[in-house]
C-alpha cells in the first residue's frame, strides 16, 4: 500500500498535493518547516519559570549527544579486555589484520576496507602480526589485543551519535529523538558485536554515516547546489563507497540511496518549469556524487590493499600469475625456465577471472566414470603438478634426448605428477554441468589411449608474436582434446562436498576462442635441463587485477551454500532474526571461558519488529481511509510518512529480504544493519502516535519505554559484559528454549 | 467507460477499468463525464455488432479444428517411451495399481493421466522404465493417455482465441495470438505426450480468460452470472496449481488486478460509491471465490490422491513410520515384530543400508595421517547379511527372565554375540574424521568393570513417543552414547575403511545428533522359534491419519524434495534462453530410421512475440517519459486499453517469466509455456495497435490541446472518446489484415519446417538436420 501510496506520489505528484491541501482549512500551504524550529517557537511561548531545566533543555542539542555518547563508550568498552582469547569470528578477521602488518597477500570474501582498519588498529597497538589468531587461542603478552578491541568499538560507539542526530533530521519529535538513540546504545547484540575484533563495527558505523548524510542532503533540498547540498551529497557518495568497502551487504544501503534519488529525478524530470540545463546538472551531480565518488571509493580501497600487500602470502593462488609474479618473494616466474619443454614440471593456470590451478587428488568422481578427479584449486600443492609429455604415437620421453620444445598446434600428453596418471576426456557427461563432457585422470605413462591427447592452441603471448613456443607466465593457450574436439574449462561452479567445494573442470563442446575460462598458462615451471630466466616482468594492470580480485570473492561467496548434510549450530535463518528466536555462542562455554552470547535486547527487536507491522498497517489504514474520501492527513504529514517513515521500512526490506532469498548460510549478525531501519520505524511510529497526547501522557509513555529498553540491557547484560563462572547462572534469561546461553 | 450496458451486450468492451496509476486526472474527468449521452446509440450500434460477429465465429471454428488437427496428427508416433513419459505415465500406472508414491508435483495433473488410463480399462501394469521402451510389446493404450494432453493442448488454443475476443481486439489481433499458439511446435511438441504442461496452460489460461469474463460483468455484481465466473476462474486457479506449483504464479497475475479492482471499488468518488459493508460483501465474495474454493479443492485431489493410493510402494520411504503404517500390503505392518531384552537383532543404517558389524580385527596403532586409535576392535559398516552383525540387547539394570520389551528412551547396551565384545564409543577420533568419535567394542570383564558407562547407549526412537515398544523395521531410531552425547553415524561421503577393515564403512560417533543421517532400524530379530507366540499376529487392522497430519506430512516433504533438486542436466537450461529460444530439448531419438524428436518452440514465432514485448515495455517507457514532460501523444481510451488490456497479459507473462530467475532448482524450456501463450496475447494486441495507429489525429492537435491532453479537458476527451472498434470501423483494416498475413504465412511455413522435429517423423538426413541448426541447436544426426 505504500507503494500505491507512492506511485499516486509519483505520477501526479504535485497535483495531488495540492488537492489534499484544497480541502483542509486554515493549513499552512505547505512550505516546510523544520521540527526544530517549531518546537523552539513553543518553546519560546511558553516561558516556564524553571531557569535551570530551560537552560539544560535549551542546550539539548548539546548535552544529550554528549551524555549518549559516553555512556556508549562505556557499554562498548567497559571490561573490554575481560576475556583474553580469541573469540569467534576475531580468528578471522585478527588474522586478516595481521596479513597487513606482515604485508602478506591473501584473499578473502570481503572488500579490504574494513579489514585495512583492523590493520591499523594492531599497527597502532604495536603488533607485529605474528600471532596466527587461532580460535579460542589466549592471546600472547605481545599482543595488545584489548587496544585493538577499543579501536573497533569506538565505531560501535560512534553510531549513537548518528542515530542521535539522524533521528533529529528525520524530525522526530525530541522524547523520539531520546528513543532512537536509547534504542540503539541499549541495544545488547550491538554491544557485544562491537566489543571484538570484528567487521560488523565498521559495518554498522558506516550503515548509520549513510542514513545520516542521506537524511542530511534531503534536508537541504531547498537550497539546490548550494554548498551544503552540495558537502551532503559528496559525504553521502564517500559513505556509500566505505560501507560497500567493508561488506557487500552494503550494496542494499546503496540501493536506498538510488531509490531516493530516482524518485527525486523522476519528480523534477515531471517539474516542466524547470530549465533543462538545471535538470541535466541535478543528474550530473547525482551521477558524480553518487556513482564516481562511491566507485572511487571502492576502487581506492583495493588500491591500497594492492599497495600494502606486497609480499607473497596464502592468497596468491587466487590471483593471476603475472600478479603472483609481481609479488615480493613468490616463487612463481622465478628462476623458471622461460620455455616449456618436454619433460617440464609445472603448474597450470586458468586465466579466466577467479581460475585456479589445474588439481586433481587419489579421489574418485562418486558416479559418471567413477576416475580420478580433476579440478581447479586455489591452494598450492603438490598435486597441481603435471609434467609436458610427448603423446603416445611420438613414443616414451627420453631424458637424453634434444630439448624439444612445446608450441602451438603440439599434441602433448598431461601427466599428474603425484599420481603419475594422464590427464584424460571421454564421452560422460560431467558431474554437474551435464552438458560438457568429464574430465578425469586415467592410467599411467604406459597405460592409455589417445584419449589422453590434447592440442596446445596457443590464443596470445604478452610477451611475443612468436607462437611457436609456450611461454611461462605470459602465454595463454587452450587445451584441445585431440579426439573429442572439446576444450578444457573450468568455469565457476564449484563441486559437491565430494569434490571439497572445487572448482568443477570439463571438457566443453563449444569452441568459443574469447572464452577465458578455457585459457591457461603456465605458473611455476622447472626443467633441470633448461636454463633459467626472469618471465614475470611483465605487470598487470591495476583495473585487471581489481576486477579479477572481485570475480573470485564472488565466486568464493556464491560456495558458501549451507550443506544439506552439515548441519551448522551456529547458523540460523532469516526468519528467526526479527523475532530475536535465536542467539549465538560467540566462544566455547566451558566455565573457566568468559563467555559472550550474542542475543539483541528483546524490547528492541519485538517492539521494533511489532512497529513494523503497525506501520505498513497504519499506511494501508490512511490509504483506504483516502479512498473513503477522509482527508486526514496534511501535506506535511504525508511528507513526514514519505521520507521519515516509509524510507527507514524500504531500507529495512532491502537489507533483510535478500537474506531470505539468498542460499548461502546466513548467521544472526546479518540482521543488524536492517535492525537499525527497524528501529527508526519504531521511533517513526511512536513519534507519529504520541504527537496528538497531553504532555502529561506523553512523558508516561516515553518514561515506561525508556525504562524497559534500559531494564532489559541492565537484565541481559552479563551477556554483552561477559559472564565470568559457570552458564548455569544464565537459567533465569532463558526464556526460550532457542536461546542457548546455557543447556 | 461509455456505456457499459453497450460494452457488455456487444461482448468485447476492451478497456477494463479505469487507469489507475498513469493519467489518474485523465479517466477521473471521464467517469465523471458525460457518459451516458449517447448510450441508446450506442445500444443499437452494438447489436448490429453483435450480428455481424459471424466473423470471429468462423475464425473461431476454423482455428478449433486446425488446433485438433496439429495435436492430433500423428499422434501414435513414436509408439516408445519418449522423455518425461517414463514418469507421468509411471505415476499413472501407479494410480491404476494404487500403489503409494511420491512426487514433487501436486496430484491433480497426474489424476488425469490415471482417468484416462481408467476410461480405457489399463491395469498400469507397465512402468515406463526407460525412454524407448515399446509401448506395443508392452500393449500400454498410449493413445488414450496421450489423447488427454493433446485434446487440453487443443483446446488451449481455442482458449487464446477467446481470450482476445472477449477482450475486443479486432479480428486480425485474435488471429495472430491464436496462430501464435496454433502453430508453436513446442505447445504442439509438449502437449501431444503424456506431460503435464498441457493442463497447466490450458487451466492457466482458462483462469485468464474467465477472470476477464467476470470483470466484464462488473456492472451486475452477485448477479448469477458474475458468481458462475468468479467460481469458474477460482476453479481454474486451483487447477492450475494442483497441477504445478508454477500456478502460483497465475495466482498473482490474477491477483493484482482483483486488488487493483478493489481498490477502485473503494474508491469514494465512484459514480455509485459502496457503503463499507457493501465493499465487505465484494471483498468477501472474492476471498470465497478465489481463496477458499481453490484451496479446499487443491485439498480434495489430495484427499483423491491418498484414497486411491492405499497399498504401500515405492514412495513409502519419504514418509514417516505413523504414515506408512496406514499403507495396506506394507512390509511394516507385516513384519514389525516387538524386541524384548536380549533379543539377538541386527541393525541397519536406514540411508547406507549397511548393518553395524563389528569382527575381531582391531584398529591399527596408528593411521597414515599419524593420528592414534584407541586399538580397539573395530566396528564397521558391512552391506551384506552375516553372523557378525548380531548384537544382543541388554538391560542397563538387572533385569530377570525373559519377555521384558525395549522402550523408546531406555539406556541399552549391545552385546556382540560372535566376539562376546560389548559396543562402546570413546572420546578417541575416528579413523577418518578427527571430529568424530570412534566406535569399537570391549571384552566383558572391561564393559562390567571400569569401562561401563562407555557402553551405555540411550535409544531414541524418531518421532517416537516415551515408553513406546521398540519394533524391528517400524521403528527409526537414534543410537545416542549416554556419557558423550555422540549418535551413532556413517555417510556415503565418508571413504571406506583401508585394506586393514575390509573396505567396509566406518562408523563413528556424530556429535551434531539431529541429523537424518543418523537413523537406524532393526532389521530382523535372530533365533525366535517359528512358533512363538511373538511371530503371530492377530490380524491388525490398517492405521488411520487424519486427513489433515498427512497432507501436511505430504506438503512439506514435497517442498523439501522440490527445493533438493538441483543437479544439472544436459538439457536443462537457463530461463535468459528461453524467449530467445536459444536451445532445445532432446526427447526421443531412433538410430534406425533417423528420427528424432526435438523439443523447440517455432523460431520465428517466438522471436516475433519477444520482440513484442520489448517493443510494448518500449511504448510504456517512452509514454510514461512524455506524459512526465507534458507531452500527451495517446488519447486516453487507447492507453487505457493500453495499459488496462495488453498491460495484464505483459503482467501475466513477467508473473510466469520473471520468477524462474531466483530458482534454484533444475529449469527447462519447458517451464516458459505459460509465458509464452501470454506473450502471444500481448503480440495480437500490440499488432493492433501499431497497425491503427491514426497519425492525422496527432497532426491535427494545437499546442493549446496538447497543453490541455495532459489536464484532459472534456473537449479533447470528447473527441477522441469513441470506442476503438467504432474508431477502426471507419478506417479500413487493410492494413492489419495484411500484416497479420505476413505474420501467418512466415509462421505456418517455420512450423512445418519444424514439425519434422516435433513429430519425430519423417526422419532427416544430414543436410536437413544440419540445415535446421538455426542457433546451433544440438540436434542429433547432424553427422
Amino acid at each position: 500500500m505504500a507503494v500505491q501510496d507512492e506511485s499516486r506520489g509519483t505520477a501526479s505528484g504535485v497535483d495531488q498535493g495540492e488537492l489534499k491541501r484544497r480541502n483542509v482549512s486554515g493549513q499552512p500551504n505547505g512550505s516546510y518547516i523544520p521540527q526544530e524550529v517549531e518546537e523552539k517557537m513553543d518553546d519560546k511561548s511558553k516561558k516556564q519559570a524553571n531557569s535551570f531545566l530551560q537552560a539544560l533543555d535549551d542546550y539539548e542539542f548539546l548535552v544529550a549527544p554528549i551524555i549518549f555518547t559516553a555512556l556508549a563508550f562505556f557499554t562498548r568498552m567497559w571490561k573490554i579486555g575481560l576475556s583474553n582469547i580469541v573469540t569467534w569470528d576475531e580468528a578471522h578477521f585478527g588474522k586478516f589484520g595481521s596479513h597487513y602488518l606482515k604485508r602478506e597477500f591473501y584473499f578473502d570474501v570481503h572488500p579490504p576496507l574494513g579489514k585495512m582498519l583492523v590493520g591499523l588498529s594492531g599497527y597502532l597497538a604495536g603488533y607485529n602480526g605474528s600471532f596466527e589468531f587461532k580460535s579460542g587461542e589466549t592471546y600472547p603478552e605481545t599482543l595488545n589485543y584489548t587496544y585493538m578491541r577499543l579501536f573497533n568499538s569506538a565505531f560501535g560507539a560512534l553510531c549513537i551519535p548518528l542515530a542521535y542526530f539522524t533521528a533529529k533530521e528525520l524530525h522526530f519529535k525530541k522524547p523520539t529523538v531520546w528513543l532512537v538513540t536509547m534504542m540503539v546504545l541499549f541495544e545488547n547484540s550491538y554491544t557485544t558485536i562491537s566489543r571484538f575484533i570484528l567487521l560488523d563495527s565498521m559495518l554498522l558505523f558506516f550503515t548509520f554515516t549513510t542514513v545520516f548524510c542521506w537524511s542530511k542532503f534531503h534536508n537541504q533540498r531547498h537550497d539546490q547546489f548550494g554548498p551544503e547540498w552540495v558537502l551532503w551529497l559528496v559525504m553521502t557518495g564517500i559513505s556509500v563507497g566505505c560501507v560497500c568497502s567493508v561488506k557487500w551487504v552494503g550494496m542494499f544501503g546503496t540501493a536506498l540511496v538510488g531509490l531516493y534519488t530516482i524518485e527525486d529525478l523522476w519528480n523534477k524530470f515531471g517539474d516542466l518549469k524547470m530549465p533543462k540545463v538545471t535538470l541535466a546538472a541535478h543528474f550530473g551531480f547525482r551521477v558524480v556524487g553518487l556513482i564516481v565518488i562511491p566507485m572511487i571509493v571502492y576502487m581506492l580501497s583495493f588500491w591500497v590493499h594492492f599497495a600494502i600487500l606486497e609480499n607473497s602470502g596464502p592468497g596468491d593462488a587466487q590471483m593471476s600469475s603475472l600478479f603472483q609474479a609481481n609479488l615480493k618473494g613468490t616463487e612463481v616466474g622465478k628462476d623458471s625456465p622461460l620455455e616449456v619443454a618436454m619433460g617440464s614440471r609445472a603448474t597450470l593456470k586458468n586465466m579466466g577471472y577467479g581460475g585456479g590451478l589445474l588439481h586433481s587428488h587419489i579421489q574418485t568422481y562418486p558416479d559418471g566414470s567413477a576416475q580420478q578427479q580433476i579440478t581447479c584449486y586455489h591452494h598450492k600443492d603438490a598435486n597441481n603438478d603435471w609434467f609436458f609429455y610427448p603423446n603416445r604415437h611420438q613414443g616414451d620421453f627420453d631424458i637424453e634426448a634434444p630439448v624439444n620444445y612445446i608450441g602451438n598446434g603440439d599434441v602433448i600428453r598431461l601427466i599428474h605428477a603425484q599420481t603419475g596418471r594422464n590427464l584424460h576426456s571421454h564421452q560422460v557427461a560431467a558431474p554437474v554441468t551435464k552438458a560438457d563432457w568429464e574430465v578425469s585422470c586415467y592410467g599411467n605413462v604406459s597405460i592409455g589411449d589417445t584419449k589422453d591427447h590434447w592440442t596446445v592452441e596457443v590464443v596470445n603471448d604478452a610477451a611475443s608474436w612468436d607462437y611457436s613456443k609456450v611461454r611461462t607466465l605470459t602465454t595463454a593457450f587452450r587445451l584441445k582434446h585431440t579426439d573429442l574436439g572439446c576444450y578444457l574449462r573450468a568455469g565457476n561452479v564449484n563441486l559437491p562436498q565430494w569434490g571439497f567445494k572445487q572448482i568443477e573442470t570439463t571438457c566443453v563442446k563449444e569452441n568459443r576462442p574469447r572464452d577465458t575460462f578455457t585459457h591457461w598458462n603456465v605458473e611455476s615451471h622447472t626443467n633441470e635441463r633448461l636454463p633459467a630466466g626472469d618471465p614475470g616482468s611483465y605487470k598487470s594492470p591495476f583495473l585487471r587485477d581489481f576486477v579479477h580480485l572481485n570475480v573470485a570473492m564472488m565466486t568464493s561467496n556464491n560456495a558458501l551454500v549451507p550443506d544439506p548434510d552439515k548441519q551448522d549450530d551456529l547458523a540460523s535463518k532469516p526468519w528467526q532474526w526479527p523475532l530475536l528466536n535465536v542467539g549465538l555462542r560467540m566462544c566455547g562455554w566451558d566455565d573457566h571461558i568468559v563467555k559472550y552470547f550474542l542475543l539483541g535486547n528483546p524490547a528492541v527487536y519485538w517492539g521494533s519488529t511489532f512497529s513494523l507491522a503497525l506501520f505498513i498497517g497504519m499506511v494501508v489504514w490512511y490509504a483506504v481511509r483516502w479512498q473513503r474520501g477522509y482527508d486526514e492527513l496534511t501535506w506535511k504529514q504525508i511528507d513526514f510518512l514519505h521520507y521519515s517513515g516509509v524510507y527507514p521500512v524500504i531500507g529495512w526490506f532491502l537489507h533483510y529480504l535478500p537474506f531470505v532469498a539468498m542460499a548461502r548460510v546466513t548467521y544472526v549478525h546479518h540482521y543488524y544493519p536492517a535492525l537499525y531501519f527497524a528501529i527508526l520505524c519504531c521511533g517513526f511510529c511512536v513519534d507519529w502516535y504520541t504527537r496528538e497526547l497531553r504532555k502529561l501522557t506523553r512523558m508516561g509513555v516515553f518514561m515506561v519505554l525508556y525504562a524497559v529498553v534500559i531494564g532489559m540491557f541492565w537484565l541481559f547484560r552479563a551477556i554483552c559484559f561477559g559472564i565470568v563462572g559457570s552458564h548455569k547462572q544464565m537459567k533465569h534469561l532463558k526464556w526460550l528454549d532457542t536461546w542457548r546461553m546455557t543447556d | 467507460m461509455s456505456s457499459p450496458q453497450a460494452a457488455r451486450a456487444r461482448g468485447k468492451e476492451g478497456s477494463k477499468k479505469r487507469a489507475t496509476t498513469p493519467n489518474p486526472d485523465g479517466s477521473a474527468a471521464m467517469t465523471n463525464g458525460n457518459a451516458d449521452i449517447d448510450l441508446d446509440a450506442l445500444k443499437e450500434k452494438s447489436k448490429d455488432v453483435v450480428t455481424r460477429q459471424w466473423d470471429y465465429k468462423l475464425a473461431f471454428a476454423v482455428i478449433t479444428g486446425l488446433a485438433f488437427l496439429t495435436r492430433f496428427w500423428g499422434i501414435s508416433h513414436p509408439d516408445q517411451v519418449v522423455f518425461d513419459e517414463v514418469h507421468f505415465g509411471k505415476f499413472a500406472s501407479y494410480y491404476l495399481q494404487r500403489t503409494y508414491f511420491f512426487d514433487v508435483h501436486p496430484p491433480f495433473g497426474k489424476l488425469l493421466f490415471a482417468f484416462a488410463g481408467w476410461l480405457v480399462g489399463y491395469d498400469g501394469s507397465f512402468l515406463f522404465e526407460n525412454i524407448g521402451d515399446s509401448y506395443i510389446t508392452n500393449k500400454v493404450p498410449y493413445v488414450a493417455y496421450r489423447s488427454m494432453p493433446a485434446l487440453m493442448g487443443s483446446l488451449t488454443v481455442s482458449t487464446t482465441f477467446w481470450i482476445m475476443w472477449e477482450s475486443g481486439y479486432s479480428l486480425p489481433a485474435c488471429i495472430v495470438s491464436a496462430a501464435l499458439v496454433l502453430f508453436d511446435n513446442a505447445h504442439v511438441g509438449q502437449t501431444r505426450l503424456i506431460l503435464l504442461d498441457a493442463t497447466l496452460v490450458l487451466f492457466m489460461a482458462l483462469s485468464v480468460l474467465s477472470y476477464i469474463r467476470f470483470y466484464k460483468l462488473r456492472h451486475e455484481p452477485f448477479g448469477r452470472k458474475w458468481w458462475k465466473w468468479l467460481l469458474i476462474t477460482g476453479v481454474s486457479m486451483s487447477c492450475v496449481i494442483s497441477t504445478k506449483y508454477v500456478g502460483a504464479f497465475t495466482f498473482f497475475s490474477i491477483g493484482v488486478p482483483v486488488v487493483i479492482d478493489l481498490w477502485d471499488l473503494l474508491d469514494v468518488k465512484r459514480r455509485q460509491p459502496l457503503s463499507m459493508p457493501g465493499f465487505g460483501m465484494h471483498l468477501g465474495a472474492r476471498v470465497l471465490g478465489l481463496i477458499v474454493v481453490p484451496f479446499l479443492m487443491y485439498l480434495f485431489w489430495f484427499q483423491v490422491h491418498f484414497a486411491i493410493l492405499s497399498r504401500s510402494g515405492p514412495g513409502d520411504d519419504f514418509m514417516t513410520p505413523e504414515f506408512q503404517e496406514t499403507l495396506s500390503d506394507n512390509l511394516m505392518t507385516q513384519q514389525a515384530v516387538n524386541i524384548d531384552y536380549f533379543d539377538s537383532i541386527s541393525m541397519r543404517h536406514k540411508e547406507t543400508k549397511v548393518f553395524l558389524h563389528s569382527h575381531a580385527d582391531r584398529y591399527p596403532l596408528r593411521y597414515e595421517d599419524g593420528r592414534i586409535s584407541s586399538q580397539g576392535q573395530q566396528v564397521t559398516g558391512y552391506p551384506h547379511n552375516d553372523t557378525n552383525n548380531l548384537w544382543q540387547v541388554m538391560p542397563s539394570k538387572a533385569l530377570e527372565g525373559a519377555g521384558h520389551r525395549v522402550k523408546n528412551g531406555d539406556l541399552v547396551r549391545f552385546r556382540h554375540l560372535v566376539t562376546d565384545t560389548w559396543l562402546l564409543s570413546h572420546d578417541v577420533a575416528s579413523p577418518s574424521m578427527p571430529t568424530n568419535q570412534e566406535f569399537s567394542t570391549v571384552a566383558k570383564g572391561d564393559a562390567n568393570g571400569k569401562r561401563y558407562n562407555d557402553t551405555l547407549f540411550e535409544l531414541r526412537i524418531e518421532n517416537g513417543k516415551a515408553g513406546q515398544d521398540f519394533k524391528t523395521k517400524a521403528s527409526h531410531f537414534k543410537l545416542v552414547h549416554f556419557p558423550t552425547k555422540v549418535a551413532m553415524w556413517t555417510h556415503p561421503t565418508i571413504p571406506p575403511l583401508p585394506e586393514w577393515g575390509y573396505k567396509q564403512a566406518e562408523i563413528n560417533g556424530n556429535k551434531n545428533i539431529l541429523q537424518t543421517s543418523n537413523l537406524w532400524y532393526a532389521e530382523d530379530i535372530q533365533g525366535i522359534p517359528a512358533d512363538s507366540p511373538r511371530l503371530v499376529k492377530e490380524e491388525r487392522k490398517i492405521k488411520s491419519m487424519p486427513f489433515l497430519k498427512k497432507y501436511v506430512e505430504l506438503q512439506r516433504a514435497m517442498f523439501f524434495h522440490n527445493n533438493a533438486l538441483t543437479s544439472s542436466h544436459p538439457y536443462a537450461s537457463h530461463p535468459v534462453q528461453w524467449p530467445f529460444l536459444l536451445r532445445g530439448v532432446s526427447f526421443w531419438t531412433e538410430n534406425d530410421t533417423r528420427q528424432q524428436i526435438y523439443f523447440l518452440g517455432n523460431p520465428v514465432g517466438w522471436w516475433f512475440a519477444s520482440s513484442i514485448l520489448a517493443v510494448f515495455a518500449g511504448i510504456l517507457l517512452a509514454d510514461q517519459v512524455s506524459v512526465r514532460r507534458g507531452v500527451d501523444a495517446l488519447d486516453s481510451r487507447t492507453r487505457s486499453r493500453l495499459y488496462n488490456s495488453t498491460g495484464f497479459f505483459f503482467l501475466i507473462w513477467a508473473a510466469h517469466y520473471l520468477p524462474f530467475y531466483i530458482m534454484g532448482r533444475q529449469l527447462f524450456l519447458h517451464h516458459y509455456l505459460p509465458a509464452h501463450l501470454a506473450s502471444a496475447l500481448v503480440a495480437g494486441a500490440l499488432v493492433e495497435f501499431i497497425f491503427n495507429v491514426e497519425p492525422n489525429e496527432l497532426a491535427d492537435f494545437t499546442e493549446q490541446q496538447i497543453q490541455d491532453g495532459r489536464k484532459g479537458t472534456s473537449k479533447t476527451q470528447s473527441t477522441r472518446r469513441r470506442p476503438i472498434r467504432e474508431r477502426i470501423a471507419g478506417q479500413s483494416l487493410l492494413v492489419t489484415w495484411a500484416a497479420s498475413g505476413v505474420i501467418l504465412a512466415v509462421l505456418v511455413w517455420s512450423f512445418l519446417y519444424f514439425a519434422p522435429l516435433t513429430y519425430g517423423n519423417p526422419g532427416l538426413d544430414v543436410a536437413q538436420v544440419n540445415a535446421r541448426k538455426w542457433l546451433n541447436y544440438d540436434l542429433h544426426f547432424a553427422k
